[in-house]
């Protein structure tokens, strides 16, 4: 579909976000700052135990306490199981039984959070304690205490192609893993809130969420209540990264609201946000990779083991690390997800690839180095470019039966401009791998493997280059959709479910579909939040924004706009086809002719059908007309980064010094906004790779570090200000205008990136996270180990 | 009753001393674009001027705000005009989510009244008293430098 026209007139122009205004006045409303009328407060009892059963509960002096309008229990809530996206939950909203420390049990509504709060307190509860299970390993021996029904483990996730004994006797060079990952936290800093109202069976519910449309299916498989019943208002994030999609406690405070009989909100603190939502998975990664001596990977051999917590229920990450390195001649990847009685673990920014891609990325390194090749000539050799073979060619869930199985239950006329699938469609690392070492003047800065071009004291640089890749948006659970309204006025609104999660998605839409429709930017509006207006999406997740709900705004805009032209051809320009006709400025115009005298504005091609007696209708709305390609089974994004760091042998301190981010998402929309989405994923990825992660009490699994003081977070000073973005720009085949996903492979590449520099400058692969301590440790300046 | 002279008025209000001066400013007074994010005065989310310096409100009880000059994201911009700092964050895009975006705006300005004419190393550690959750950090860094340009500019 579409033409790879790049004379462009609105898509990719640095033009300023819509909500700037609203921004940088402090106007713009999160969860925390919604209000309604007569509403309530709640606040939620939360397991004090790793596991344990309510044996009995008595809510009466919670109840009697002046000022309480509700108390919710496991008694009252139904028995039905709700599922999150991608499995990030899976359980019902309350059973009675605490998976982890600070787990949902019970919930009051009162006139004030202070009186909810002191109501908690007033709950009586005499628990079974259960025997509970932190470790991996541990849950997953047969007598292991169970979490879950289904049991601790799912079944593995399982990519193979060839024969790894065959790849393994090829081989002239192995090298082995056994890595551990700590977890990263979201911490959010707009924490969150939901505030649910019924009127009579119907619900409202605001709150910040990536997922409006999945968070109104979750209502709707936790309460049993019809869909048409169920409002969702996605409000804006105060960042989310995958933590606010639909999560327990906006369902919870649905429930009390309707015990309650009117309005509640409940609004999480910081503490909440970071110990009982959910987190980034525990990793556990043990495998192998070898090469011929000229360095030709031969094979890939990996299991990897991820802790779901309480409710999470993955049985993958999206490791596209695979495709990413998938010339391996032979390749076995199983993924295990396993439940621990820790906190839930979801997906967070870049899942999979920044934990197994890390794995794989360093095992490539130190092949690299066995084979005496740089790191860019080593990826240069073996990582995969537009039209090779992906690897990723399995059933996933929710799907009926196999990826092809699915294909073939398409119709032949909806699939007619799909690329060949499980191909790369476009895009790879090589370009950007070179356009960004020669910005960073990659060979005259690298010393060697394990060797600093640079040292003074106890102070050495060196330089890293990582890179990383993942998918462009999933189809797993539903066709994405979009709706797009010519207003009378001529003025466009565009309704598509993908929340505001900041990274200025509102405005790269819009410009999708000004550029398709040929009207100026400031005609177009949108609406990503209401799902009573916006049709089912996937939402913001899984980098699926700017390509696959990108894809259903330019559909339902061609539609539109279709519609249109249709009118103007028959009532206004006395042509039969429509095709002769074009858009510009907003002035529809006989093609190639901008400038005539018959050239008419939207709302005069409208003004015929603002009559009873002419049209059905005195808006048009498109939609698209065919289902979007499964877009896992052919397109990618990729990033390569380029960091030096300066590391103190003696402190363990790191400090990066000079950053270059190349990113290769296809078209850019808005360099801009791709810009922020580039180095906010890096700095992720720095945080991730130098500081952060949870500490859990080894008795209970309790965190104790779920605060922004003890959870060190990246500063501006932290990060090179003048770090550099480079685009290039490999058009893609579906996406609109050749446009592909952008926000996960930024913070995959910047990890390894890092962590290859600081084995760079200090000749030790030191763990992640490499903080000060962990560094000096790896160095031997910290001779004891008690820890 | 507590006097708090806010972005140029003065408001009485009647709360209780045990509150916080940020829960104030945003519950009773609807000034949203104090954010309360950590509680603890470490993300600098609720950042607004005292008598000029910056001051983490979710950390001062009401009562500290009285005969204080006050100063939060609400009272910068003149009507529709933005304040040249505000201006500066839009066109660098110094911002993804923006919860954190008053607060840096707020510290920005304190920062740039004390040194008008930073170094890029200079402005990054004036900024780190903020936590930006997205990474918008290098934008930052260039909004600040350009609005110190900007206030720099001899007025017309």
């Amino acid at each position: 579909m579409g033409s790879d026209d790049k004379n462009f007139a609105v898509v990719g122009k640095g033009v300023k976000v819509k909500d700037a205004h609203e921004k940088v006045t402090g106007g713009i409303k999160y969860g925390v700052d919604m209000a309604v009328q007569n509403m309530a407060y709640g606040k939620i009892l939360r397991s004090p135990h790793a596991h344990a059963r309510i044996r009995s509960i008595d809510v009466s002096k919670a109840a009697a306490l002046p000022g309480v309008y509700a108390v919710l229990t496991h008694e009252e809530a139904p028995d039905l199981d709700w599922e999150a996206a991608w499995f990030n939950y899976r359980g019902k909203v309350l059973d009675g039984i605490g998976r982890f420390v600070g787990d949902d049990l019970a919930a009051v509504a009162a006139k004030s959070e202070e009186i909810a709060q002191r109501a908690v307190e007033l709950i009586e509860v005499e628990y079974e304690i259960l025997p509970h299970v932190l470790d991996m390993e541990e849950a997953r021996k047969p007598d292991a205490p169970q979490i879950r029904v289904e049991g601790n483990e799912r079944d593995p996730y399982v990519v193979a192609w060839g024969d790894v004994a065959e790849g393994e006797a090829e081989a002239e060079v192995i090298v082995d893993c056994d890595i551990f990952y700590e977890s990263q936290q979201y911490a959010p800093l707009g924490r969150n809130a939901a505030i649910a109202e019924w009127m009579g069976d119907r619900v409202t519910l605001w709150t910040s969420s990536q997922t409006p449309s999945e968070l109104r299916d979750g209502i709707h498989e936790a309460l049993g209540i019809p869909l048409s019943k169920i409002r969702v208002m996605a409000l804006p994030c105060g960042s989310s990264f995958g933590q606010w999609w639909s999560n327990n406690f906006m369902l919870i405070t649905v429930l009390l609201a309707r015990k309650a009989g009117r309005p509640v909100k409940i609004e999480l603190t910081n503490e909440e946000c970071m110990a009982t939502v959910k987190r980034r998975h525990l990793e556990h990664t043990r495998g192998r990779m070898g090469c011929t001596k000229d360095g030709r990977l031969t094979f890939a051999r990996f299991d990897h083991l991820i802790d779901n917590g309480g409710y999470g229920f993955k049985d993958d990450v999206g490791f596209f690390c695979v495709d990413m390195w998938g010339k391996a001649s032979h390749g076995h990847y199983a993924v295990h997800g396993i439940n621990t009685n820790l906190l839930t673990a979801g997906c967070m920014r870049g899942v999979g690839d920044c934990t197994l891609g890390a794995s794989v990325e360093q095992v490539a390194d130190q092949l690299a180095e066995k084979v005496g090749l740089d790191p860019i000539e080593f990826r240069l050799k073996n990582q995969i470019t537009g039209g090779d073979d992906l690897r990723m060619q399995h059933s996933k869930h929710n799907m009926k039966g196999s990826m092809k199985e699915y294909i073939a239950g398409i119709r032949e006329d909806l699939r007619a401009d799909w690329p060949e699938l499980f191909k790369l469609s476009s895009g790879g690392t090589a370009d950007i791998l070179k356009m960004g070492a020669e910005r960073f003047r990659w060979s005259e800065r690298w010393a060697g493997w394990g060797k600093p071009n640079w040292s003074e004291g106890p102070r050495r640089r060196a330089v890293g280059v990582g890179t990383g890749a993942h998918v462009c948006g999933v189809e797993f659970e539903g066709s994405t959709s979009a709706v797009v309204r010519i207003n009378p006025d001529g003025s466009l609104k565009v309704h598509c479910s993908v929340g505001r999660q900041g990274q200025g998605s509102e405005t790269t839409q819009c410009q999708v579909a000004a550029e398709e429709m040929g009207v100026p930017l400031d005609m177009v509006e949108i609406e990503t939040g209401d799902t009573d207006s916006c049709p089912w999406s996937h939402g913001s997740l899984a980098s699926n924004t700017m390509y696959r709900v990108g894809w259903a705004t330019r559909a339902a805009t061609q539609d539109a706009r279709r519609q249109l032209l249709e009118i103007a051809a028959r009532e206004h320009f006395e042509v039969t086809d429509p095709n002769e006709l074009d858009i510009t400025g907003g002035l529809v115009h006989p093609k190639g002719q901008p400038d005539s005298n018959s050239r008419l504005s939207i709302s005069d091609v409208l003004n015929i059908i603002r009559s009873d007696t002419l049209g059905q209708t005195s808006s048009i709305t498109g939609r698209p007309a065919v289902p979007m390609p499964p877009s896992t089974t052919f397109a990618r994004q990729f990033g390569a980064q380029f960091v030096e760091v300066e590391v103190d042998v003696e402190t363990g301190q790191i400090k990066l010094l000079d950053y270059v981010a190349a990113q290769d998402s296809g078209t850019v929309m808005n360099p801009q906004v791709l810009k922020n989405q580039v180095i906010g994923g890096a700095i992720c990825g720095a945080g991730f790779a130098i500081y952060e992660h949870l500490v859990f009490d080894d008795q209970t699994g309790a965190i104790k570090n779920a605060n922004l003081l003890d959870y060190k977070l990246l500063r501006a000073a932290d990060f090179p200000w003048n770090a550099e973005v480079l685009f290039h720009e490999d058009y893609d085949p579906v996406g609109p205008f050749g446009a592909r996903g952008a926000g996960e492979s930024p913070i995959a590449a910047g990890i390894s990136a890092i962590h290859q520099a600081v084995y760079n400058a200090t000749g030790v692969w030191v763990p992640l996270p490499m903080t000060p301590e962990r560094v000096a440790r790896a160095l031997g300046q910290i001779q004891s180990d008690a820890a | 009753m507590t006097t708090l002279r806010i972005n140029g008025e003065t408001h009485h209000v009647d709360a209780a001393s045990d509150r916080t001066l940020a829960d104030v400013l945003r519950n009773d007074l609807g000034l949203i674009g104090v954010r309360v994010s950590c509680g603890e005065g470490e993300c600098g989310s609720c950042t607004i001027l005292v008598d000029g310096k910056p001051s983490t409100s979710c950390m001062m009880l009401v009562n500290q705000g009285e005969e204080k000059d006050i100063l939060t994201i609400e009272g910068l911009a003149k009507g529709d005009d933005l304040h040249p700092i505000q201006q500066a964050f839009v066109e660098e895009q110094g911002f993804q989510c923006a919860f954190c975006t008053p607060g840096f705006i707020l510290s920005a300005k304190a920062f740039l009244a004390e040194n008008p004419n930073p170094t890029a190393e200079e402005t990054a550690v004036g900024m780190s008293g903020n936590i930006c959750r997205c990474g918008a950090y290098p934008y930052i860094v260039r909004a600040v430098m350009r609005a110190a340009e900007m206030l720099r500019a001899p007025a017309d």
